[in-house]
């Protein structure tokens, strides 16, 4: 069950942080995203230049004890991460966070395709949280 | 009298050129953005600029529209706003609207747009909601009628950036003009 979800751009500054929790317990989020970065850097410098297609999904990152970060990054170096808690183990926890991907991915891209955002800085339209709160919840089905 | 023949939109829509709608799309919105940038978020001088930039080429459009469709003349005001709206909007943006709420005399109407390409991807700010997004569109109404001897006003009446349920832009007859002709009264 995705816990809390992630965009971050390519100067490592944060550009959408939504979780179902409230801001104190989302805090730790925080931190845990904050170490997950530098484990994303890492990926993508042994990823190197030698790869012909480049595959944007990273899959698990590292497991923490209460849980697990996944990362996505895209072409343009803005990176996706995905906080997930431990359910049973019977739902492919992998494919959930694929699919989410895909679709923070596409609502990302109609967001900043709003000409009234301004690149850089965080995304301030209502619509897209609600979009990113739904994905969320639809994720622990 | 026979009816004028009007060509239905998707006639006259198929055989034009077209491109790509997020190109058109980004490309209005960056208009937009510039012209915030350019005076100062005041977004009334904005609006008026866009409505301007409107009537510039709706200027110009009129003569394409009326080569490209094979469109016989209008009889009165009413035939007008049917063609603006069925094979007008339809050649150009690709979707048609509807014309409703006329006035008692026939000089005003409404011509509602459930869906507009214009405003793909937008999400208007707190500070900018005053902002008419497709005052152009006015303008080109605006524009093109005046060519035709039409003096039409028209105005963004809903919005759905501004979270109503339909774009509706009110079309007023002002006059009919009478063809000028530069002559000098003593030649």
């Amino acid at each position: 069950m995705i816990v809390c979800l992630a965009i971050i751009g390519p100067a490592n500054n944060p550009l959408h942080i939504s979780s179902l929790f409230s801001e104190e317990e989302s805090l730790k989020f925080h931190y845990i995203l904050h170490c997950a970065l530098d484990v994303f850097e890492e990926r993508i410098a042994v990823r190197g230049k030698g790869t012909a297609s480049i595959e944007p999904n990273l899959g698990l990152l590292y497991p923490t004890e209460d849980y697990q970060v996944y990362g996505y990054s895209t072409a343009t170096r803005v990176k996706f991460l995905a906080i997930v808690e431990e359910m049973d183990e019977k739902t492919k926890i992998d494919d959930v966070v694929r699919d989410v991907f895909k679709h923070l991915h596409l609502a990302y891209i109609d967001a900043v395709s709003n000409p009234f955002h301004q690149h850089g800085y965080a995304i301030a339209v209502p619509t897209f949280d609600t979009k990113i709160k739904s994905l969320l919840i639809d994720s622990r089905k | 009298m026979p009816p004028a023949r009007i060509p239905t939109g998707p006639v006259t829509f198929s055989p034009v050129e077209k491109i790509n709608a997020e190109l058109f799309t980004l490309t209005y919105g960056s208009i937009v953005r510039q012209l915030l940038i350019d005076y100062e978020d005041n977004v009334e001088s904005v609006n008026v600029q866009l409505e301007k930039m409107g009537y510039n080429i709706g200027v110009r459009l009129i003569d394409e529209f009326l080569a490209k469709s094979s469109c016989s003349r209008c009889n009165d005001f009413r035939e007008t706003a049917d063609v603006i709206a069925k094979v007008g909007l339809k050649m150009f943006l690709g979707v048609s609207a509807s014309v409703t709420n006329w006035n008692a005399e026939g000089t005003e109407c409404s011509l509602v747009m459930e869906d507009n390409p214009m405003v793909d991807f937008v999400e208007l700010p707190e500070q900018y909601k005053n902002l008419s997004y497709c005052n152009m569109l006015c303008g080109v109404f605006r524009g093109a009628l005046e060519m035709v001897n039409m003096k039409v006003e028209s105005t963004c009446v809903r919005d759905m950036l501004r979270g109503h349920d339909a774009y509706e832009f009110r079309l007023r007859l002002l006059e009919v003009l009478q063809d000028e002709y530069p002559f000098k009264d003593d030649e």
